[in-house]
């Protein structure tokens, strides 16, 4: 009996193939656990959705479609020009401070909802300066490498 | 058909921008220039990587007066940044594991022979060692070869793939020479960083560890009853390189005693009378389609550097041994050693 | 008396300017202490030995405490290790308290400092012998007992292990890394993925993307409705703060204390792990928990004071067997060996001076971390009234810095910020839950090391339960939490479903 215990217990790890060992056991356990979410969870939720108690997340809510999509297309296109303008000035960090005035400049005007001349002034000048001290201090006082 | 003002102007700057940035690429034709960024191969920026580029770099920006800067960005983001920038603003700094990782068939690690240009080597870290505890049945290597060869389980704590494994891969090549069919006796307990080795030889769970002169040192100066007393039984390094080492050793262990644990005093042989050694060499690595004008220029600026000799200075303080080698000699010397190393690896498969 | 003489104003001007720099990167999203730390490290060579320490060990514990102020304002973890501040400080904040949430955070913070200094200073080679008992297996066990917390951290049990799972999952992906120990090859990714994904997603930008960017990203969705974060904030001139909000925590605070210290003593146990640990700790053991995690003074309390507490604990194994406890000392390393001084078991006997010195400005940076951020927070705390339309897009730059240079400059990790605001957002509308899922993002890597290498070297499960008394004793820790959580987790049901009939 003890020793059939210890030997269900003993195991030996491949260490050419130790990198599989424990994720495998988590991707077992999350699968249980997904199929047991879904039973318990999900499917009475669906159940409710189509007798019309609830309503599904995301699809059924009201959005503001326009700074919601807005905000993640400026954000890919900040990420991504960043690294293409910082790639003509080499490690100057100019990439980040070129592109984030922009940036912050457009993502102010998207989510200001009462444009007037006061307010504009104001998001023009924090683009301006916001980006700028930022580079200042990091880039040049601390040499830290920016895009 | 109308062109809008925005997009004029958006295609006039970016052409300007364009210009700019060729103009004054075509100034100083063919020389670093600008801001030069030098990634190296680890993450840690307090270890031996780090110290030895940040020496190298410093004088470099102040001799070529540019900025320059060292990121620890870890070797797989380093080779990827590398790859992508030939001009020059992107250079390298790493040591042997630059070649061993691929020998030893590493994910991620290419041949750096073909890939990359090999740059100037600069200095040595000499520290590689192995070590006992201090109450161990085995006096010195020659022992452990020996039990080894009689049929006794050797677990050795090392870091795989790496500069860690070399001297345990040597040592079995050594058994395996010397007792033909005993090298299995010699096993690998693979473990990461120098606390987790320490860890496991206090625990009794391994016979010998890889460490480091600088990180063990002080534990060899316990007294043996502690349960964390060490000794050493091995460095790897060359005769010739700890003989460049500062008189006074490091703590309180003098550059005599060390030599102790060196060639020829320790000898784990290669065949034909031939002993392995290992240096941990540090290096430039360049994108292979760097200008070679600022190969050149490095060169030059690094001889020039190392004529002064305040940097060989700054290095031993830190306990490593200035090393330098133009582009050329360092790229026929590191292919020579990783043949070297090559055969000793492809013998225990 | 001879000591004195080490010091002088330099020294004192050098912590204090330290600590104030190093609040300033803690307080920045994604700009930690260890990088406040290796940026100035240059510095300490034209600075000498004991002035360099200054600089340095002001940075570090500066550094730890600024993670506190974006955590309570902004709902961002300043650095990991502030984590558990935010499950209690933001909504603290978004009831106008965020200033009252920010002096308890100090106190906790200086209280957590001293105390481990206290601990360092008179333990150090006597609780650098303890720490060597800890093993593979039972550095496992500190992290299934820190994981544990899951259970009772989630509104359902069932979704919140999942949600845990789900996080432990995602902090397996890229290579096994070979200084782990591992055979340094990738899993659960596709091949394209590896030049971007080989070490994985980094922590850092993983957090600020879930914290950061997916709130902004709800708020978008929402239309950026309200013109500022905070509701209202409270203007009585103490800002509902008093010294009584203490009363009766001595015991948290102490506890707290004592574990961010022993977590930070164990090398490769993270110091993220310090307040998660005491964040679970306060809430199985307090008499009433219930508000924990809707604004309970007490969580924040614990979450700081363990953080902070860090600092000595780190140092230990550093001074007394000169190997780092978490990453930032791992930087302090270089310090040393820039100026020929060797860490190892001899260090204190070897270099007593210096060793009083540190001790000197380490206690000298909490006290200036208190005062200067006892009298700045009333002006920091202002932040939640700058409008959005302002706040947000700073917000995201500020994310981008910190993801970039987290590792020295990577672009993914830049990327990383987008992928996981957009898996925060989506976590967020399916109803699975944020913090269980960070925390096992935060623990998986580790829980894997340990529990592989424990197999590993023992070839049996039953290592995990015979190796020593401290595994046992681990264990019945960890039943003791589960139990709890089970409990507790009844209690809350009967409870609802008594609402309900009424």
């Amino acid at each position: 009996m003890e020793t059939g215990l210890s030997s269900l217990l003993s195991i030996s790890v491949d260490f050419e193939n130790s990198h599989l060992f424990f994720p495998t056991i988590v991707s077992w356990i999350m699968a249980v656990l997904f199929v047991i979410v879904l039973a318990t969870k999900v499917a009475p939720f669906l159940v409710a959705v189509k007798k019309g108690e609830r309503s599904l997340p995301i699809l059924g809510e009201p959005m503001d479609a326009w700074r919601f999509f807005g905000t993640l297309a400026l954000i890919a296109a900040y990420f991504y020009l960043m690294a293409v303008v910082g790639n003509l000035f080499p490690y100057t960090g100019y990439g980040f401070l070129i592109v984030s005035i922009v940036f912050v400049l457009l993502m102010s005007l998207m989510y200001m909802h009462k444009w007037t001349k006061k307010s504009l002034i104001i998001v023009a000048t924090n683009a301006v300066v916001a980006p700028s001290l930022v580079w200042l201090i990091l880039a040049k006082l601390f040499a830290i490498t920016l895009p | 058909m109308m062109v809008s003002k925005k997009v004029m102007t958006g295609v006039g700057s970016a052409a300007l921008i364009t210009t700019m940035a060729m103009g004054s690429s075509l100034a100083v034709a063919q020389e670093l220039q600008g801001n030069v960024r030098v990634v190296i191969g680890s993450t840690s920026t307090g270890a031996d990587t780090y110290q030895n580029s940040s020496f190298v770099v410093d004088e470099l920006a102040e001799h070529l007066d540019i900025n320059m800067k060292v990121d620890a960005v870890g070797a797989n983001a380093a080779f990827r940044t590398l790859d992508r920038d030939p001009r020059g603003n992107t250079l390298m700094i790493f040591h042997d594991y630059a070649y061993l990782g691929h020998l030893y068939g590493v994910e991620g690690f290419s041949d750096i022979f073909e890939k990359y240009a090999i740059g100037p080597a600069v200095s040595i870290n000499p520290g590689n060692a192995y070590l006992v505890p201090k109450d161990s049945p085995y006096e010195n290597l020659e022992d452990i070869i020996a039990a080894a060869g009689e049929g006794e389980t050797i677990r050795v704590a090392i870091q795989p793939g790496g500069v860690s494994e070399i001297g345990f891969s040597a040592l079995k090549n050594a058994i395996a020479i010397e007792h033909p069919g005993q090298e299995d006796n010699l096993v690998a307990v693979n473990t990461g960083s120098q606390s987790d080795k320490n860890q496991q030889l206090f625990d009794d769970q391994v016979d010998v560890i890889n460490g480091s002169v600088q990180a063990n040192e002080q534990f060899t100066r316990l007294p043996e009853d502690d349960q964390k007393a060490m000794r050493f039984v091995w460095l790897t390094a060359s005769e010739e390189t700890i003989e460049q080492a500062p008189e006074d050793g490091l703590g309180e262990t003098s550059r005599e005693q060390l030599l102790e644990y060196v060639e020829p005093n320790v000898n784990v042989t290669m065949g034909d009378d031939e002993s392995f050694t290992f240096d941990k060499e540090f290096f430039f690595l360049y994108n292979k389609d760097m200008d070679p004008a600022i190969v050149e220029q490095i060169d030059e600026a690094l001889a020039e550097i190392y004529e002064e000799g305040e940097i060989q200075e700054t290095l031993k303080d830190s306990f490593f041994i200035p090393n330098f080698m133009p582009s050329d000699e360092a790229e026929a010397h590191l292919k020579e050693k990783a043949e070297r190393y090559a055969s000793i690896i492809e013998n225990i498969k | 008396m001879e000591l004195l003489s080490l010091f002088d104003i330099t020294f004192f001007l050098l912590v204090a300017f330290g600590t104030l720099v190093g609040i300033i990167f803690g307080a920045i999203p994604g700009m930690t202490a260890t990088m406040a730390v290796a940026v100035c490290l240059p510095l300490t060579y034209a600075l000498g030995l004991h002035n360099g320490l200054a600089l340095l060990l002001g940075l570090y514990v500066g550094g730890i405490s600024g993670g506190m102020v974006p955590a309570v304002l902004i709902n961002i973890p300043g650095t990991p290790s502030s984590i558990t501040t935010t499950f209690d400080g933001y909504p603290m904040a978004q009831k106008g308290e965020g200033e009252k949430a920010l002096r308890i955070c100090v106190i906790a913070s200086v209280f957590g400092g001293l105390v481990s200094a206290a601990v360092l200073f008179l333990f150090a080679p006597l609780l650098a012998d303890f720490s060597i008992k800890f093993s593979y297996v039972e550095k496992f066990l500190i992290i299934l007992l820190a994981l544990s917390v899951i259970a009772s951290l989630s509104n359902s049990m069932l979704v919140g292990i999942f949600s845990g799972v789900i996080g432990v999952w995602l902090s397996l992906i890229g290579d096994y890394s070979t200084t782990d120990g591992g055979n340094g090859k990738t899993r659960l990714m596709f091949d394209f993925m590896e030049p971007y994904l080989f070490e994985g997603f980094s922590l850092l930008p993983v957090l600020i993307g879930i914290f950061g960017i997916s709130t902004i990203l709800l708020e978008a969705e929402k239309g950026i409705k309200s013109e500022v974060s905070g509701k209202s904030v409270k203007v009585s001139k103490d800002a509902g703060f008093s010294l009584s909000i203490f009363k009766g925590s001595l015991t948290n605070l102490t506890r707290s204390s004592f574990i961010g210290t022993f977590v930070g003593l164990l090398p490769g146990v993270g110091g993220s792990a310090a307040s998660v640990l005491a964040y679970t700790q306060e809430k199985n053991l307090s008499r009433d928990s219930s508000q924990m995690g809707k604004g309970a003074p007490q969580g924040i309390m614990a979450s700081e004071s363990a953080n902070n507490a860090l600092t000595g604990g780190a140092l230990i194994p550093l001074l007394s067997l000169g190997i780092p406890g978490d990453s930032t000392t791992a930087v302090l390393i270089g310090a040393f060996t820039l100026q020929g001084i060797q860490v190892g078991p001899l260090f204190i006997p070897e270099n007593t001076e210096t060793w009083y010195v540190m001790m000197t400005a380490l206690v000298f940076a909490n006290i200036v971390m208190f005062f200067l951020m006892f009298y700045a927070i009333k002006h920091i705390a202002k932040v939640v009234l700058v409008p959005k339309h302002i706040l947000f897009p700073i917000i995201v730059m500020m994310c981008v810095v910190g993801a970039y240079a987290i590792n020295y400059g990577i672009m993914f990790d830049v990327w990383t910020l987008l992928i996981f605001g957009v898996v925060g957002y989506l976590i967020q509308k399916v109803g699975l839950e944020v913090a269980p899922l960070i925390i096992g993002f935060i623990l998986g890597s580790q829980a894997e090391v340990y529990f592989v290498k424990s197999l590993e070297s023992a070839g049996t499960f039953t290592t995990f339960f015979t190796k020593s008394p401290i595994a046992v004793v681990l264990w019945l820790l960890i039943l003791a939490s589960v139990v709890f959580s089970v409990l507790m987790s009844r209690k809350n049901r009967a409870k609802q479903l008594q609402n309900i009939a009424s």
